[in-house]
């Protein structure tokens, strides 16, 4: 409460420019604490650069590797995947959002409110049929062959 | 053999690196990696029963850039010893290194004339700290490996040191 009513004594007077001595107080108590914070935050960064030794003893000079199981890596971590995932992964999230918006239906579909006999069901029948046709559509466009797909470049 | 001075920092003042010696040698943190039956021995000193972390010793990494103290649990094969000098280099200092057991420290039982495969102990290329003998040594022969390495971190022994049984009249 008190540091709301600070605040706005702040904003207020940075609103007309009135630099009385009261905004000039709140204006180095917030300096002092914008340091403090600061001072934290940097403050280890700058210890632990003075204080830890600064290299590490080399035997196989192999510090650099990335992996840390000690083995050597075979071949780089950028591996290509298949299109075929992506197209997959993309029919899942159409269906993921299909059903995040059933829940809610779900969950309200018995009370009395919404119990109107046959026409909530046709109604939710409705939403998933059209939600269907996307994945008439992929299964046209062969998403679900298992083919390695070749672009060719022109 | 690498060299067992550890590489100096940018400020050094005496008083700020006995209190980070304090600190290092009690919240050494191994690395979780064993090589043999030794690491069945250094296990059981994590679990309940010998319970390594009351010398604040139980922090396992199971990154060597989280680790202060490799421990050479076992046979080293030729075949792992490039593996071992990897996760040697990839530890940040300060670090030291316990060889557990007859094989880290001399090649143990499969040290013979014209065996092939075995690195014939640990002190042939890392620096090692603390030598543990035993085949395997128990977790209390672990422990006091530990120990030792305190005080050779710190000057000073956490505990008295307990006499042997069979040397009193």
């Amino acid at each position: 409460m008190k540091w709301e009513f600070q605040w706005q004594i702040f904003i207020k007077e940075v609103e007309i420019v009135d630099m009385s001595a009261a905004s000039l107080g709140d204006l180095f108590y917030i300096a002092a604490f914008f340091l403090g914070g600061l001072g934290f935050a940097v403050g280890p960064f700058i210890i632990v650069y003075l204080l830890s030794p600064r290299k590490t003893r080399n035997i196989a000079n192999k510090t650099s590797q990335f992996i840390e199981c000690g083995m050597d890596p075979i071949g780089p971590a950028w591996i290509r995947y298949g299109m075929v995932f992506y197209l997959y992964a993309l029919m899942f999230l159409a269906f993921d959002v299909d059903v995040l918006f059933l829940f809610p239906v779900a969950m309200a579909y018995n009370s009395g409110q919404f119990a109107g006999g046959i026409r909530d069901f046709v109604e939710v029948a409705i939403f998933v049929a059209i939600l269907s046709l996307a994945l008439v559509y992929a299964w046209k466009k062969g998403v679900f062959k298992w083919d390695r797909k070749v672009y060719h470049r022109q | 053999m690498g060299s067992e001075s550890i590489p100096s920092s940018i400020v050094q003042l005496s008083t700020v690196d006995k209190v980070l010696a304090i600190g290092r040698a009690n919240s050494l943190w191994p690395m979780t990696f064993g090589l043999a039956c030794c690491a069945i021995e250094m296990m059981a000193a994590g679990a309940s029963r010998f319970d390594l972390s009351r010398f604040g010793a139980e922090v396992f990494r199971p990154s060597p850039r989280q680790c202060d103290v490799m421990i050479v649990a076992g046979t080293i094969s030729k075949k792992m010893l490039p593996a071992v000098k990897t996760l040697y280099d990839q530890m940040p200092e300060p670090k030291w290194v316990i060889a557990m057991g007859n094989c880290a420290i001399s090649g143990g039982p499969f040290k013979f004339a014209g065996q092939y495969g075995i690195v014939e102990g640990a002190d042939t290329f890392l620096p090692v700290d603390i030598y543990i003998p035993g085949c395997p040594p128990r977790p209390e022969a672990l422990i006091e490996g530990i120990l030792e390495l305190e005080e050779k971190i710190t000057g000073n022994r956490r505990w008295p040191r307990v006499e042997s049984g069979l040397s009193q009249p």
